[in-house]
């Protein structure tokens, strides 16, 4: 027929009209049919299968639909309990302290956005066709939805609702448009693009502003009663907190854009770096906690007590980094890490300090030293100490590769002590009982939990795994063979048992002096299982490193160390961002499990613990969905951000 | 004695296979020596004896005075001394041109960054590339990767450089460009041990020429001598095979 054969010869020229390079211009009018009809209908067999696989993507969008807005839904449980399933126990006197840490978060994203390299600019065609997508699926939604019965009261506001959505959703549809066909393009032809970031801030920004229109968190469960707050609580709890933390946020982002031209900027981030390291202990621990210190205690053992370290330590590394050290200080730096696991094994058969028996049993005759050795010895060893003695060994092993000049020798040292300073702040921290008063054991639960957990044992886990894997592919045997049979083992055993061993059998093996709090043996017990699983991916990396490198490294004079921590472990590293990706988040969601050991996390707060309060009995299924959307968001956004890492980094190039 | 590198009765074993047998050779300082012979014939595996990426079992190695044992720190003191260069290159993909060319200044020579940098850009401007400093080498061509190699192994200001067929992984209209780079080298008095089968080059700038065979040192000569009036019949084979 004639009229197809010119919309052909139409087509075909309106294709060699635009530059094949750019992508911009494709995609628009005719070629979204010509599109469809090549991907989807390319064939009978294929039109058959599209047909077949929209139905039933349509099908599952309306149940779904209908599922969430049943009449039977409840979804009051959820809103109700949002603090439940975020902080479970946490008191709501103290949520301030929660928002503090929140904003600590906020303020170290902000800076590392800002500081970091630009992000792509979004081109708004794009933006146009996310409108169009979400327009459409609303005004499908309405279309689809099984209409709801109008009950006599409300079926006009029922009605009414209605023509508000698909109000919306018509003007989202028109909003995509203009964007996407007017907009596209300035006057010269040149894509008009959206910056992301201020987009990304733009779109939280609606969303925070909408907390003013939407009644979310008006309820509260105080003291077993729900109430509904009055609209000026709501205002100090929600509203305007999420504000501050949008505003932090957007401040952050661009004090750190405005540092990112100038000198500092790579000190800059480094420290944030570093920040981001020390920052989970320091809210878990001293913000949320509250600690209430013994000052007495705290002057009278626990500063001396780090002072002292710290100095010897000191003194032990000056003499490890001598221009002249060689063989004798590495053999010292072997002993000392002996000395720090004998330190463990023998608090298991009760003595304290056994290297005291040894001095006494040599110096015994000198006076008043027996005296002050069985001093020393009266005094129980404390578990930081032991900590302490395994660090001095670990940069007793570094030292070699300070040794020299006086500047670098210094490094050493300062860094040591910097160290000692912050670790044993952060451990008397711990020790000290909290202020804060939970109604349960476990002083925080909900989503905090989950987040805590998984963010502490990826902490842990990674550089155990990345160690483990270096020994795994190390020439020497003994450490092959112990990290070996370490990743077989555990890999042998169900997560689920590691969790009860940790939290029910290990205490109980501990000897006196040495306990370890549920959280803490959990963290623990996790840990050491996620790294058996990081450190097979850290080897599939390892092995991936090229004969070519160890050659170069070599032949440059790189020491082992060196060329591990430069070269090999780089390279390796960037390979295994996919299954590490698949770990971090594997560890995310199976955070679920410590439900089993007597742990509230967010899961166990939906399933458990909602559906048995009495006005909302049954009402498991709404904060199930809700649990499930969450999980989705924090994984999604974590496999979003690996596949742009991985772009950084060229993986595959 | 201004002997660099001492070679005595150097011999390897790869299971059974003898790659090396009782090579015994000097190369003086400021010499430029280069190594020819068929492949198979032990040129590679004897130069990387020479800075311990393969260990010897029989006889003595010494490096500017020092003996090859199995002591790590004479090992690293004598690798920092012995710039290499490879036929595959073995750039660093992960840190850019300049990255790959402080890294060992800056951790095994202990220079301070800005030093090292500097160091750095002079040796790219000495291999003609001084604009590609913060590009990684996958961005780069084959000629200024194995460019950016040698500079790498200069930076380190080393006694002796060695190059195992450094131009053998590349396209031919990129050969030029670095035997240019190496015949520089050798006029600035660098000591240097050539494995490479660019005949002309080492006509050019060798002192001296090793033909090597089934792990065993054949001849050693002049270049004029060697490729004008062979000695042994089987340098003579192989020279009428390639020429």
């Amino acid at each position: 027929m004639p009229p197809t054969v010119n919309m052909n010869a139409l087509r075909i020229i309106e294709y060699d009209d635009r530059s094949p390079g750019d992508p911009s211009t494709r995609s628009t009018g005719l070629s979204t049919v010509k599109w469809l009809r090549d991907n989807l209908c390319s064939s009978w067999f294929n039109g058959f299968l599209t047909v077949l696989s929209t139905g039933f993507l349509l099908l599952v969008f309306r149940s779904l639909l209908n599922f969430i807005f049943s009449e039977q839904r409840n979804w009051a449980a959820v809103k109700t309990n949002l603090r439940l399933l975020f902080v479970h126990a946490y008191p709501e006197e103290q949520f301030s302290r929660v928002w503090v840490s929140l904003g600590v978060i906020v303020v170290l994203a902000g800076l590392s956005l800002g500081l970091s390299a630009r992000f792509p600019a979004i081109p708004l065609r794009r933006i146009g066709a996310w409108f169009t997508t979400s327009g459409g699926l609303v005004v499908l939604g309405l279309v689809l939805m099984q209409p709801s019965q109008p009950s006599a009261v409300d079926g006009n506001a029922a009605m009414s609702e209605r023509y508000l959505w698909l109000s919306a959703g018509f003007i989202l549809i028109g909003l995509g448009a203009v964007f996407s066909s007017i907009l596209k393009q300035d006057s010269r032809g040149r894509v008009i693009s959206v910056a992301a970031i201020p987009f990304a801030f733009a779109v939280l920004g609606v969303l925070v502003a909408g907390l003013w229109l939407y009644p979310w968190g008006r309820f509260s469960f105080v003291e077993g009663e729900y109430l509904q707050e009055p609209a000026s609580t709501v205002a100090m709890s929600t509203k305007i907190p999420w504000m501050v933390m949008w505003l932090l946020l957007v401040l952050s982002w661009f004090v750190g854009s405005v540092l990112r031209p100038t000198v500092i900027s790579r000190i800059l981030r480094l420290s944030i770096n570093v920040l981001w390291l020390l920052v989970p202990f320091f809210l878990y621990w001293v913000v949320l906690r509250d600690p209430a210190f013994d000052w007495t205690h705290v002057w009278s053992v626990d500063i001396p007590l780090a002072l002292s370290y710290a100095i010897v330590g000191c003194f032990v590394l000056w003499f490890l980094t001598r221009p002249a050290a060689g063989e004798f200080e590495r053999i010292v730096a072997v002993l000392l890490l002996f000395y720090a696991l004998f330190n463990w094994v023998s608090a298991f058969f009760g003595w304290h300090r056994p290297e005291l028996r040894i001095f006494s049993y040599f110096l015994g005759s000198v006076p008043g030293l027996q005296n002050f050795l069985d001093f020393l010895d009266s005094v129980p060893v404390l578990q930081k100490e032991r900590l302490t003695v395994l660090f001095l060994a670990l940069a007793a092993l570094l030292a070699h590769y300070f040794r020299g000049a006086t500047a670098q020798r210094l490094r050493l040292i300062s860094g040591w002590f910097g160290f000692i300073l912050v670790f044993n702040y952060l451990v008397t921290v711990v020790n000290t009982p909290s202020t804060i008063e939970t109604p349960t054991d476990n002083f925080i639960g909900g989503f905090s939990v989950t987040l805590i957990v998984a963010v502490f044992t990826l902490l842990f886990s990674f550089p155990i795994g990345v160690l483990m894997a270096l020994a795994r592919t190390s020439r020497m045997p003994i450490f092959r063979l112990l990290s070996t049979w370490y990743i077989e083992t555990i890999r042998g055993i169900p997560l689920i048992t590691i969790l009860f061993f940790f939290s029910i059998m290990v205490p109980l093996f501990l000897p006196d002096g040495m306990d370890l709090n549920e959280m803490a043996a959990i963290i623990v017990g996790y840990s050491l299982f996620s790294a058996a699983y990081i450190a097979e991916n850290v080897r599939g990396g390892l092995q991936s490193v090229r004969r070519g490198q160890y050659e170069a490294s070599n032949a440059l004079g790189l020491t082992t160390g060196q060329r591990t921590a430069f070269i090999v472990l780089p390279q390796a590293l960037r390979v295994s961002i996919p299954p590490l990706v698949g770990q971090l988040i594997a560890v995310f969601k199976e955070t679920s499990l410590i439900a089993i050991v007597g742990g509230f996390d967010f899961l166990r707060i939906a399933d458990n613990v909602i559906p048995t309060q009495s006005e909302f009995v049954g009402a498991r299924r709404e904060a199930l969905l809700f649990v499930s959307v969450v999980y989705w968001m924090v994984a999604f956004s974590i496999s979003k951000y690996s596949r742009r890492l991985e772009k950084q980094l060229g993986v595959g190039k | 004695m201004d002997d660099m590198i001492i070679c005595e009765e150097v011999s390897k074993w790869f299971g059974d296979f003898r790659a090396l047998d009782n090579i015994t050779a000097t190369v003086k300082r400021r010499e430029v020596v280069v190594v020819i012979g068929p492949s198979g014939s032990g040129k590679s595996t004897w130069i990387r004896c020479i800075n311990r990426l393969e260990s010897h079992q029989k006889g003595r190695i010494v490096v500017d005075g020092v003996e090859l044992t199995n002591d790590i720190r004479n090992i690293e003191s004598i690798r920092s001394e012995v710039g290499m260069v490879f036929q595959q290159f073995n750039l660093f993909p992960h840190l850019t041109v300049l990255e790959n060319i402080t890294l060992a200044p800056i951790w095994v020579r202990k220079k301070p960054r800005h030093e090292a940098e500097e160091l750095a850009r002079s040796l790219l401007e000495r291999v003609d590339i001084p604009e590609q400093a913060e590009k990684y080498p996958g961005q780069l061509s084959g000629g200024q990767q194995q460019r950016v190699a040698i500079a790498r192994a200069l930076a380190m200001t080393p006694q002796v450089m060695l190059f195992d067929e450094p131009t053998s992984a590349l396209d031919p209209e990129m050969i030029n460009e670095v035997l240019h780079v190496m015949k520089e080298l050798a006029r600035s008095d660098m000591t240097m041990i050539v494995v490479t089968h660019e005949m002309g080059f080492a006509r050019e700038v060798a002192d001296r020429v090793i033909f090597m065979e089934d792990g065993k040192i054949v001849e050693v000569d002049t270049p004029k001598q060697f490729f004008n009036n062979p000695q042994e019949e089987r340098s003579q084979k192989f020279l009428s095979q390639i020429l």
